[in-house]
């Protein structure tokens, strides 16, 4: 037996697949993406007895083999292709105790394959619950494999699942279902024209809308034994295939199931009542988001000022330490401030990111799915697009990519250009550093005004979404056909692993994701902030002495004359001043300017970037709160950020795309530039305007 | 000689950071695709 083997999880949504792979793995894992395409690829490993070691590859959770979404295809492509270096030793099969019939479909699809198969029933704590009790030995002898009966809840059945995965080469590969058994002719003929091949293979091949690579329908032509089918009659085909595989899964669970309705006890049906209804649903989902809001910012307030501090003071210490110098300087004033006004966002993202995975992981956002496509349906997009609206608030790159199983084009297409308004969690730390700023910290029925205006931002995202989406709906003329199909997962406790492996994932993507552009970002800036040319920066010195000769100033008033003299004209005080008379009727400065371009690359960079503009020169030790709240507009005086500023550029950051990542993937997406361009323009004059009008009207 | 040192450290991150920035945002160079099946049957048996 080899000392390592690979192991495909396998099966339908909402099975607990993840729940069984952290099970598996724990720690041992890695989230990347598929070559060539951003579906997200989870592997990890674990050790199994007599010192073999498995690969666990977590594949996209899909109800058949017949693809209709490239995050499906990704699964055939993988076990049809034997040379790919993932292919598996053994597949293992996920299906939920409560959901057999449906969820057994895909493992008969696998069995055919002819890969070795092993069957998971998962969430066996709930069989008592729900009256379920079953035959394994029958299910076994009728399903030709063997079967692990567990709950990653309770902790159960896991090493059962080892062993039998260290044992798979003992697994039969028989098929289920005879090909002959959907078309005789059909298959004599394909079997004639390629006698070396698997025909259900071959059937998988013919049969898909997508292409895998090499592997084309179109690679299998007529030849004189076999002749082609129409399209039609493939689907016919298909079909017949799929009422073949449920007659067969049916005389199985006759054998090995039996469920008592009397002893089922069904608390989803009165939640579902409570949490859909028409009233109750929206103001629990209202109650539900002011509370999540209220949690970010009271349990998050000792942490970030900690983690405030002691960046001032790490960075204090640097410049106090290390031999004076450029490179200190970088270290100090570029580096470990940049750094600061990202990692200073970790305990509010991470708390975001815990309610959003208790929410997934207890069944709840999918009612909200269902809830909210009464709304969108008023607004033209499909149910379905609550689901990349909802991601968005995380980052809208998987969101958009999450539009791919919207089957109406002129919906997706809406959904794409719609989503960038949802609050990201990359515009989580501009807002709450301007919150924090221009907000008072007093309370309204308990709510703190800055939580409320949080919440408000995030309302006006999702409203600025479907206002834009009713608008397009409007003015798009594409055809297209619309249903809406959500499955509804059981409500379940969320498994506390589970929800700690998705918060530490997602808080490590987004501070590794962005920290890496952030970090080369600032010391870009930094030097651009550090050097100029021109006499005015290199006589800085002895122009500024000059100049305060009479005033007597301090020591120290003197330096920061010349730091701010140095700072006005580096190359970045050049570049700010360029573009200053097209952002001062929005209130900004040069410096908030620079801030606003160099976030271009990523939102959160708008922080990081002032962090490092206003450390350049600076002695004090000062957290960026404090060093904002410092900064004096030069041509009005009084506070820079104050109210009418501070909401134009809340304002400003909710409307505009500000994300080069994204308007990649729309082009990608969209497989155009018109329509990334045309995003571009509209979100950043909507952005421009709505910026101004605050600006002038609350000034 | 610690000016020369920490100019040519700045200048040396300095460079780093722009080739990273370049390469991330403006020119991504080509992976080769490793999804390939370039046997006569791509691996279909």
């Amino acid at each position: 037996m080899p000392k390592q083997i690979n192991v495909a999880l396998i099966g339908n949504p909402n099975t607990g697949k993840t729940s069984v792979f952290n099970a598996l793995t724990g720690l041992n894992q890695k989230v990347g993406n598929y070559p060539g395409i951003t579906v997200e690829k989870k592997e990890g490993v674990c050790k199994l007895p007599r010192g073999v070691k498995a690969h666990i590859i977590d594949l996209p959770g899909t109800y058949s083999l017949n693809a209709s979404s490239l995050d499906e295809s990704v699964v055939i492509e993988l076990l049809l292709n034997k040379n790919d270096k993932d292919y598996p030793d053994v597949a293992v099969v996920i299906t939920d105790v409560e959901n057999l019939k449906r969820n057994l479909l895909i493992y008969t699809q696998i069995k055919d394959l002819e890969i070795p198969t092993i069957l998971v029933i998962n969430m066996s704590d709930r069989m008592a619950y729900k009256g379920i009790s079953l035959d394994i030995e029958k299910l076994e002898a009728h399903l030709d494999t063997k079967i692990a009966l567990i709950s990653t809840r309770k902790k159960q059945g896991v090493d059962n699942l080892k062993d039998l995965i260290s044992n798979y080469q003992n697994l039969s590969i028989e098929p289920c279902l005879s090909t002959q058994d959907i078309d005789i002719d059909y298959f004599k003929g394909l079997k004639k024209a390629f006698p070396n091949q698997s025909l259900y293979k071959l059937w998988l091949v013919i049969t898909q809308d997508v292409n895998f690579g090499k592997i084309s329908r179109n690679t299998i032509k007529d030849t004189s034994s076999f002749k082609t089918k129409k399209d039609s009659d493939l689907k016919r085909l298909q079909q017949k295939e799929t009422i073949k595989r449920y007659q067969f899964i049916n005389n199985v669970l006759k054998e090995g199931q039996t469920i008592d309705l009397k002893t089922a006890k069904d608390l989803r049906i009165k939640l579902d009542r409570i949490l859909t209804h028409k009233v109750w649903g929206y103001l629990i989902f209202g109650i539900i988001l002011l509370t999540i809001f209220q949690a970010i910012y009271d349990w998050s307030s000792v942490p970030m000022d900690f983690i405030d501090n002691a960046f001032a003071s790490l960075s204090d210490w640097t410049k106090n330490t290390l031999p004076a110098g450029a490179f200190t300087n970088l270290l100090a004033e570029g580096i470990i401030s940049g750094l600061g006004g990202i990692v200073i966002f970790i305990p509010q993202i991470a708390f975001l990111f815990l309610f959003i995975a208790v929410l997934e992981e207890s069944g709840y956002m999918s009612r909200v799915v269902f809830l909210m496509d009464r709304i969108m349906r008023r607004f033209g997009l499909s149910g379905k697009s609550v689901v990349p609206l909802i991601s968005g608030t995380a980052c809208a790159i998987p969101a958009i990519m999450a539009t791919r199983n919207i089957e109406s084009w002129k919906e997706r297409l809406i959904t794409i250009l719609v989503t960038p308004f949802t609050t990201c969690s990359a515009r989580l730390p501009v807002y709450l550093i301007i919150i924090s700023l221009v907000i008072p910290e007093g309370r309204f029925f308990g709510l703190s005004y800055q939580a409320l205006t949080l919440m408000l931002l995030y309302l006006i995202g999702f409203g600025a979404a479907v206002g834009s989406a009713w608008i397009l709906n409007k003015i798009l003329k594409i055809k297209s056909r619309k249903f809406f199909v959500v499955e509804m997962p059981n409500y379940k406790l969320p498994l506390f692993k589970n929800v700690a492996l998705t918060v530490l994932e997602k808080t490590k993507s987004f501070i590794f994701g962005a920290g890496k552009i952030i970090l080369a970002i600032s010391i870009v800036l930094w030097f651009l902030a550090s050097y100029g040319p021109g006499t005015e920066f290199n006589n800085a010195e002895e122009i500024v002495t000059e100049q305060y000769a009479s005033n007597n100033l301090s020591q120290i008033e003197l330096e920061q004359k010349i730091a701010s003299h140095k700072l006005e004209h580096s190359f970045i005080g050049i570049a700010g001043h360029a573009i200053e008379p097209a952002i001062r009727p929005l209130g900004y400065d040069w410096k908030i300017g620079i801030a606003i371009v160099s976030s271009f690359a990523a939102r959160e960079v708008f922080v990081g970037t002032l962090a490092t503009i206003y450390s350049v020169g600076s002695d004090q030790e000062a957290t960026i709160k404090n060093r904002m709240a410092a900064e004096v507009n030069p041509i009005l005086g009084g506070p820079l950020f104050n109210l009418a500023s501070g909401i134009s550029l809340l304002l400003f950051y909710a409307f505009a795309m500000q994300c080069m990542s994204t308007l990649a993937i729309v082009k990608r997406e969209t497989n155009s530039w018109k329509w990334p361009i045309l995003q571009l323009t509209i979100m950043t004059a909507i952005a421009y305007i709505v910026a101004f009008i605050a600006y002038q009207f609350l000034k | 000689m610690n000016g020369i040192i920490q100019n040519i450290f700045v200048f040396s991150s300095l460079t780093i950071a722009v080739v990273f920035l370049v390469r991330k945002f403006v020119w991504t160079p080509k992976k080769k695709t490793a999804k390939t099946c370039d046997s006569n049957d791509c691996g279909c048996h």
